[in-house]
């Protein structure tokens, strides 16, 4: 029977190194996907995920299980890539119009135009762009509730704020996402046409 | 109840949480309110379009450079080991875990130093392969060729430390040297002052003595 993340945990902390190397493997390409999603940089996500299993290695030892683990490992990977957002806007000193401008570039850049997108079923980009222009603690709960799939209850307990709080986010999140998507010319996964200025 | 009050309840519907008792307060809720109706429409046609975003092709996957190396006889790996750990000793700093196909690891020590030491490994790991590949190349049985390889390999190890520990020597010695000249420079600027304020002081009471003279003189 495989063993769950609990086991693993118990495991760990009764001496038996190697069911860290098992969490890991079982965890690795999750946590990856969530900071790849929230930073939009393939070796950005690869790096912070490291330093993010380097954290719960230090810490698992006296982790207590009141806490899921995925909650807990979640935990450490967000935060580890807030301080890392922190530091690249102190270094940038970017505001949040100048962020969304960026997304809005970036979307521009992309290539192909938004409804060439759609007509080659490649929303993959534009989905992406809109996202990268959210605030980034609604873009944080989108990303757990849509890809992650965690419950209401899951993201609370991850993030540490109160339950109402995640639905807020997520409410303003998908909210915007709408906005910025039928911006774009898409309306419920087909084109909408475009009223011409 | 109104919107707002029954916008949690939707979220909990369009999700599959909350149960039924939030279905049915969304569910009579809409039946009054065309807005909610259209609302909820959007959101879940909204979730359809949010589920293209994919991730990229070899996300989480190990560095195509990270492969699982063949497994060396024992004596062999262990020569190969202490090439790398010979040399990776000269400035073990940084912190770092990595997880590849060969596993899990975990290094521990200055961040600062942490690209140095990168490059400082790859070189390693570069040599250790070519190393490998050569020990690879003798035959099983001559013993006494492998046996000199490994410690012309080791012997190479202790040049490269000898010299790289030379090299910081010879950077703290210049550093000390600098910082002796500067506090020599410093001193004598202070005593320079010293001796200037004293001069000036012992021509004042020369002046003062010479005054009283006169003075008394006068009388």
């Amino acid at each position: 029977m495989t063993p769950t993340d609990e086991d693993l945990v118990v495991a760990f902390q009764s001496g038996d190194i190697p069911a860290f190397d098992q969490l890991v493997r079982r965890w690795d390409r999750k946590i990856q996907g969530v900071i790849y999603r929230i930073v939009g940089n393939h070796d950005e996500a690869r790096d912070l995920s490291q330093e993010a299993f380097l954290k719960a290695y230090r810490a698992l030892g006296t982790f207590k299980q009141e806490a899921r683990f995925s909650s807990w490992l979640y935990q450490i990977a967000i935060n580890a890539t807030r301080d890392r957002l922190r530091r690249r806007r102190r270094r940038t000193d970017l505001s949040l119009d100048d962020v969304e401008e960026r997304a809005d570039n970036a979307l521009r850049d992309a290539g192909p135009s938004a409804l060439d997108l759609i007509e080659s079923h490649d929303l993959s980009r534009v989905v992406a762009a809109a996202m990268a222009a959210l605030p980034e603690e609604q873009r944080e709960v989108v990303i757990l509730k849509e890809y992650e799939g965690l419950t209401f209850p899951e993201i609370a307990e991850t993030l540490d704020v109160p339950l109402s709080t995640v639905k807020t986010r997520l409410y303003r999140g998908l909210g915007q996402l709408r906005v910025r998507l039928e911006r774009q010319g898409i309306h419920g996964g087909a084109a909408v046409p475009v009223p011409s200025a | 109840m109104d919107c707002d009050a029954i916008r949690d309840d939707m979220l909990d519907v369009l999700y599959g949480e909350g149960g039924e008792a939030a279905a049915r307060r969304v569910e009579t809720h809409q039946a009054a309110c065309a807005d909610c109706r259209r609302e909820l429409a959007d959101l879940r046609r909204l979730r359809g379009d949010l589920a293209h975003w994919r991730l990229p092709e070899g996300l989480g996957a190990p560095p195509a450079a990270a492969v699982r190396p063949r497994r060396l006889p024992v004596g062999l790996a262990a020569a190969a080991a202490l090439v790398l750990g010979a040399t990776a000793g000269l400035a073990f700093s940084g912190a770092e875990i990595r997880h590849d196909a060969a596993g899990f690891s975990v290094r521990v020590g200055r961040a600062s130093e942490t690209r140095a030491l990168a490059d400082l490994e790859r070189r390693h790991r570069e040599e250790v392969a070519a190393l490998r590949a050569e020990i690879a190349a003798i035959r099983p049985t001559d013993d006494g060729r492998l046996l000199r390889t490994v410690a012309d390999m080791i012997h190479q190890s202790e040049t490269r430390q000898d010299e790289a520990r030379l090299a910081s020597l010879r950077v703290l010695r210049q550093r000390a040297e600098t910082q002796r000249q500067y506090d020599l420079a410093r001193m004598s600027a202070g005593l320079s002052y010293l001796d200037g304020k004293a001069g000036l002081q012992a021509a004042r009471t020369t002046e003062l003595v010479g005054h009283i003279l006169q003075a008394s003189q006068q009388k």
